[in-house]
């Protein structure tokens, strides 16, 4: 029953997902397009191109090496919803791996999905009730609180996260988060790479790392 | 024709909205799929409402981080537009790249001399389009990547899980360490001591407070994160 849902759920969340991926990617045009036609201002298109492409240089590769390292944490809803919403990694996998651990989902289960889902949900709640009071009330609330903790909120809140995340997984597999963490620190210091290269690095050094220490254990149970 | 007040008129405020109404939808619709697995599988009712209400509090602590730097963005590049790319795909930090490299495309800078509604089209559309990127590829290739994994782990479940954590641990380690070694290769102190008492933290409440105190567990993120940021602090006050 339950492999048979596991299709179900997949084939679901594709109709779901890629519709609105791809609407959003275009709604998205709208507030420049009706810029551009109400105040005649269009741009030459050769400008345009060229921005794009002086942004895809920075970018680009994180369009497809993005997805790809994510995806075994969030599952395929998860993508979806992740990749509209943003703030992956400070919020939507840190609120599903919390999520999986405190329910002690297993991996690739329909549970797993279930639970990963529904933790990217509500931080998506979360993030937008952020943006939307913001925009409302944003500059007044900013104006009165101490510098210090606007500057601490603004600098720190994504590293500290990071490294909570971290510490969540490095509990359970000591041994892989040392290389998990010793890999990109390595190539920043010492290898001239672009950042795509270091994640693709991180992600596939780590797994490749855990696959060594995965079959040594199994000859080991043996 | 100040770029910012046209940037700011209530029109944008209801364009935007389109794009946000689309990911509220999504989310709606996903959390339907979610319940309906719940039920046909018999799942425990109170997981999906608990995995909920876990995503909404640990996101807290992001979310402020998130507020604070959409005012910012707001005063650059105005409020709708804040609004909606901060609301979607796309981080503070790419969205001023995006928006900065329409500027250098045409030969001004993001606000300065020159800065007219056409370059201001022009930073509209490389958010746009960098925001695009992301979104046609899932769009696209998210049930190719299904296949990869599955692929990857090659049907051992026990693999899958040990694979999984590692591609999380393998990411974390990325972002740990741009977070730790700023530009030029030198180690950016005040965030290297965020992420490094973050993740004591959070190994420390998990070992030795969360099993005497289980509810801990939903706000043990939160926590964490609050103690990494605050020791952050202390070393900024310490080292001015």
């Amino acid at each position: 029953m339950e492999n048979n849902y596991m299709s179900t759920w997949k084939k679901s969340s594709i109709r779901i997902g890629t519709p609105t991926n791809l609407l959003a990617a275009l709604t998205a045009f709208v507030p420049v397009i009706y810029l551009c036609t109400a105040y005649g201002c269009w741009p030459d298109p050769s400008i345009v191109l060229s921005a794009w492409g002086l942004t895809a240089l920075s970018f680009g590769a994180f369009y497809v090496v993005e997805p790809v390292s994510y995806y075994a944490s969030l599952g395929m809803s998860g993508t979806y919803l992740s990749f509209l919403s943003g703030n992956i990694g400070n919020m939507r996998v840190p609120c599903a791996a919390l999520a999986l651990d405190v329910t002690k989902s297993e991996a690739g289960t329909i549970q797993a999905e279930v639970v990963s889902t529904m933790a990217i949900c509500g931080s998506i709640i979360t993030n937008l009730i952020a943006t939307t009071s913001a925009a409302i009330i944003g500059s007044a609330v900013v104006a009165v609180l101490p510098a210090f903790i606007n500057k601490g909120l603004q600098t720190y809140a994504s590293a500290a996260i990071f490294g909570a995340t971290f510490g969540n997984f490095a509990i359970k597999k000591p041994k892989v988060a040392v290389f998990g963490l010793a890999i990109p620190l390595i190539c920043k210091l010492f290898i001239p790479i672009p950042a795509w290269m270091v994640i693709v690095c991180s992600v596939f050094g780590t797994v490749g790392i855990a696959r060594m220490f995965y079959n040594a254990e199994k000859k080991v149970a043996k | 024709m100040d770029y910012l007040a046209i940037s700011n008129l209530p029109i944008f405020w209801l364009l935007a909205s389109l794009t946000i109404i689309v990911s509220a939808v999504q989310t709606i619709l996903f959390v339907r799929q979610a319940n309906k697995a719940t039920r046909e599988c018999h799942l425990d009712p109170q997981l999906p409402k608990q995995a909920f209400k876990i995503g909404l509090i640990s996101a807290i602590g992001p979310a402020c981080g998130v507020f604070i730097v959409m005012v910012g963005l707001m005063a650059a590049i105005g409020g709708p537009i804040a609004w909606l790319r901060l609301s979607i795909i796309g981080a503070a930090a790419t969205e001023l790249s995006a928006a900065t490299m329409g500027a250098t495309a045409s030969g001004v800078t993001l606000g300065g001399e020159g800065y007219t509604l056409t370059v201001l089209a022009v930073s509209w559309f490389a958010m746009a389009l960098n925001g695009a990127g992301w979104l046609v590829f899932t769009g696209v290739a998210t049930p190719a990547l299904e296949k990869l994994r599955d692929k990857m782990s090659g049907g051992d479940i026990g693999w899958l899980a040990a694979m999984s954590a590692a591609c999380s641990i393998g990411i974390f380690g990325y972002l740990n360490a741009n977070q730790m070694i700023g530009a030029g290769g030198s180690i950016a102190v005040g965030p290297a001591i965020a992420v490094l008492t973050g993740a004591l933290s959070m190994m420390g409440i998990s070992r030795f407070i969360v099993p005497r105190y289980p509810k801990l567990a939903e706000y043990s993120l939160g926590i964490a994160m609050i103690i990494g940021i605050a020791c952050a602090i202390v070393y900024d006050f310490a080292a001015a």
